[in-house]
């Protein structure tokens, strides 16, 4: 056999995806795999001794009841804010797209899309005053109204849903537009065909766009899925710091607070190996159930 | 035709050149200068007093410059504290709270006073009051300056008090069903009238640190040596006071940052909280009142807050260098500048007094035990611990003898890590 000499050209996709590889493996795989070492450790970093301990670090966590409250709120999350962030942007883009004055289309796009845009520390500071208990507009418009007067975030029955609601107001910006240019780029000829058929706009909407969408469609729902535990912890964190008493925490906010406010990264990055299983098992269960039902092809 | 214009640079001159560039950038900053800088890590901006006393110090010429760094609050500094050691490069100072005494000393290796120069470490500490020393030794070893102390008093908003139609004439010394039926006197005249800042009648501040007050004040300690003792009935006395204006209604139970803006706004016309609020409360536009901290029918046993100033820098000649500044903290002319903060004056020299501090030194003079230093490599857990069956209690998820039984099953574990 004759080896091939090496030339530029057999070496230049290396070279050019080289970097990119480089990068996704120190700043992804490897912390990835540090994590899962470092969770059989008990170590905070700067103690000389870091004492192997096996899986002492999952029984730990598993045995806390903050974890297993953290646990149950985030299912909570998932259940109110992964349909929310899919279908009400999906809802939205579909009525944009028929709002028909240029410049009133783009005030409604530019108005929900500001959110998205938005720093944590900008939005949580004008929530903290809309849910104010004392002073805040919600209660004002309450108290105008003869209503009784809430505790909003700092209630812990109420807790959780404030910060799914900021969290749900802060994020559905980002689905809304893909769905948009998703449905833009819908065929007209094959809805004016469905026209002439005498097909109305939700029979258009449920057997053609929708379809025709179905992979922008499976790529917002699986990003949302993998996306709605980290979005919430910037709300969290902003808006109630997980309490009162754990209420509206949840399995990745306890996870910062076990490596960022205790100090224990042992059990931290115990915690983050259960979050990636999770994610990993989750994100294979959609490929597995919603792909086939994927339309790549127009 | 357009000249090509070319730079020409030898292979010797760009290596040359590059070297002196990167030689620029790591060498560190007291190559180019003759001072030691020494960098200190607050949770104060450029604003506060902390930073009076940095500039007075450098204006000094000591041949030490010191540099205020704001690194947020007790919890985010000590994050960023061990993040900068374990790369190899602590602040070489931190404002540390007394809470975090242990975590200081047992895992960022606070440095002892004596053990960077024991002369000077005495000359220090003998500067402050002799009741605080103890305050900041932790391991028989003198870990900091003990110069930010506050204590947990009440502040009456006088304006919604005499809104009220209350009495102005108010005792120094009162009592807890003092304080709750004036609350609730409050609450009778002006809730619901549509008063302009009127909102909340008492706010007792749902944290660690007064729930230990009244729990001390009742006879109990949460922490008894390293027994954990907050089951005990009289801490389940001092509890079950703390938590009863809230199931009264009387006590809208709020967060932090919320009800210091509402104080301030003169939403809440009682509210226990430190002493060191004196500076903000006496330049809000409503007249405020200290007094002492709700008494429970015996003498007080009131606790002590705030920070101390630690030394991280593990070179030598920087330790030396931050002793230099710990100096001039608390020599006369550094206390000076630094009681406008509104902490206590711990040191021996002769400080005026600010408005309103009179209830927090008759505390002080009364005896101030440590608040809360939580044992243990998991001590700050233990602390989240108690904020969170503290914060049960409550919102009545659990009744005082309940919330403080489990809070001791829950504390156990922690605490005995080691």
């Amino acid at each position: 056999m004759v080896r091939q000499p090496i030339t530029w050209q057999s070496l230049a996709p290396y070279v050019f995806v080289g970097p990119a590889i480089l990068f996704v493996v120190v700043f992804l795989y490897a912390p990835v795999l540090f994590s899962v070492g470092l969770s059989v450790f008990d170590w905070n970093f700067i103690r000389p001794e870091a004492p192997f301990v096996g899986l002492d670090n999952y029984a730990r966590i598993f045995a806390d009841p903050n974890f297993r409250s953290a646990g149950w709120n985030t299912v909570l999350y998932c259940l109110a804010l992964i349909p929310a962030q899919i279908l009400v942007p999906l809802g939205l883009a579909a009525l944009l797209l028929r709002v028909r004055a240029g410049w009133v289309a783009g005030l409604y796009k530019a108005a929900l899309f500001v959110p998205t845009i938005l720093a944590y520390s900008v939005a949580g500071v004008a929530w903290l005053w809309l849910f104010d208990p004392l002073n805040g507009f919600f209660n004002t418009v309450l108290v105008w109204a003869g209503l009784p007067t809430l505790r909003w975030h700092t209630d812990p029955d109420l807790a959780l849903w404030c910060v799914a609601v900021v969290t749900f107001w802060k994020n559905f910006g980002l689905n809304m537009l893909l769905f948009l240019a998703a449905l833009v780029s819908v065929p007209k000829d094959v809805l004016e065909a469905a026209s002439i058929d005498a097909a109305g706009p939700w029979r258009r909407f449920w057997t053609i766009e929708l379809p025709l969408i179905s992979p922008t469609f499976f790529f917002v729902a699986v990003t949302t899925t993998m996306g709605v535990l980290d979005d919430i912890v910037g709300t969290i964190d902003v808006l109630t710091e997980g309490g009162p008493f754990g209420q509206s925490s949840n399995i990745l906010y306890y996870m910062y607070q076990r490596g960022l406010g205790f100090f224990q990264f042992g059990q931290a990055s115990a915690a983050a190996v259960i979050i990636i299983a999770l994610v990993i098992v989750v994100t294979w269960a959609q490929f597995r159930l919603f792909e086939r039902r994927v339309h790549y092809a127009r | 035709m357009v000249k090509k214009t070319s730079l020409a640079v030898s292979r010797r001159r760009f290596v040359q050149g590059a070297a002196v560039a990167a030689a620029a950038t790591v060498m560190p900053r007291r190559a180019f200068s003759s001072d030691a800088v020494v960098t200190i890590s607050s949770p104060w901006g450029a604003d506060r007093p902390f930073q009076q006393v940095v500039d007075a110090f450098n204006a000094r010429q000591t041949g030490v410059q010191a540099v205020n760094r704001l690194d947020g609050d007790y919890q985010e500094m000590a994050t960023q504290a061990l993040a900068s050691i374990a790369a190899g490069r602590p602040p070489e100072m931190m404002i540390t709270g007394w809470k975090f005494g242990y975590f200081a000393r047992r895992t960022l290796g606070a440095r002892d006073f004596r053990e960077v120069d024991a002369a000077r470490a005495e000359a220090i500490i003998g500067q402050f009051r002799p009741q605080v020393q103890a305050l900041v030794e932790i391991d028989d070893a003198l870990i900091g300056l003990p110069w930010a102390m506050s204590t947990p008093i009440t502040w009456i908003n006088m304006d919604l008090w005499r809104d009220a139609g209350l009495d102005d004439d108010i005792p120094m010394d009162v009592p807890h069903d003092w304080v709750v039926e004036r609350a609730q006197a409050i609450r009778a005249a002006l809730d619901g009238q549509g008063h302009p800042t009127y909102r909340s009648a008492l706010d007792l501040s749902n944290n660690e640190w007064t729930s230990q007050a009244y729990i001390q004040n009742a006879g109990g300690f949460i922490l008894d040596g390293d027994a954990i003792a907050c089951d005990s009935p009289e801490a389940i006395r001092g509890v079950t006071a703390f938590a009863e204006p809230v199931r009264a209604g009387l006590w809208t139970n709020l967060e932090f940052r919320t009800q210091r803006q509402a104080q301030l706004a003169g939403n809440i016309a009682i509210v226990t909280t430190s002493s060191a609020r004196s500076t903000a409360l006496n330049a809000s536009e409503f007249e405020f009142r200290g007094v002492k901290f709700p008494g429970l029918g015996r003498p007080r046993t009131m606790n002590s807050g705030g920070n101390f100033l630690a030394i991280y820098a593990r070179e030598q000649e920087l330790a030396e260098a931050s002793m230099t500044f710990l100096e001039f903290c608390a020599s006369a002319e550094g206390q000076t500048i630094w009681s406008d903060v509104g902490y206590l004056n711990t040191s021996i020299h002769d400080i005026a007094p600010k408005p309103n501090q009179e209830a927090a030194y008759a505390q002080l003079t009364d005896g101030l035990t440590p608040e809360t230093i939580w044992p243990g490599s998991r001590g700050l857990e233990g602390q989240d611990v108690w904020r969170q069956w503290i914060a049960r209690v409550l919102e009545g998820v659990v009744t005082p003898e309940e919330g403080m039984v489990r809070a001791k099953a829950e504390l156990e574990p922690v605490l005995s890590a080691g």
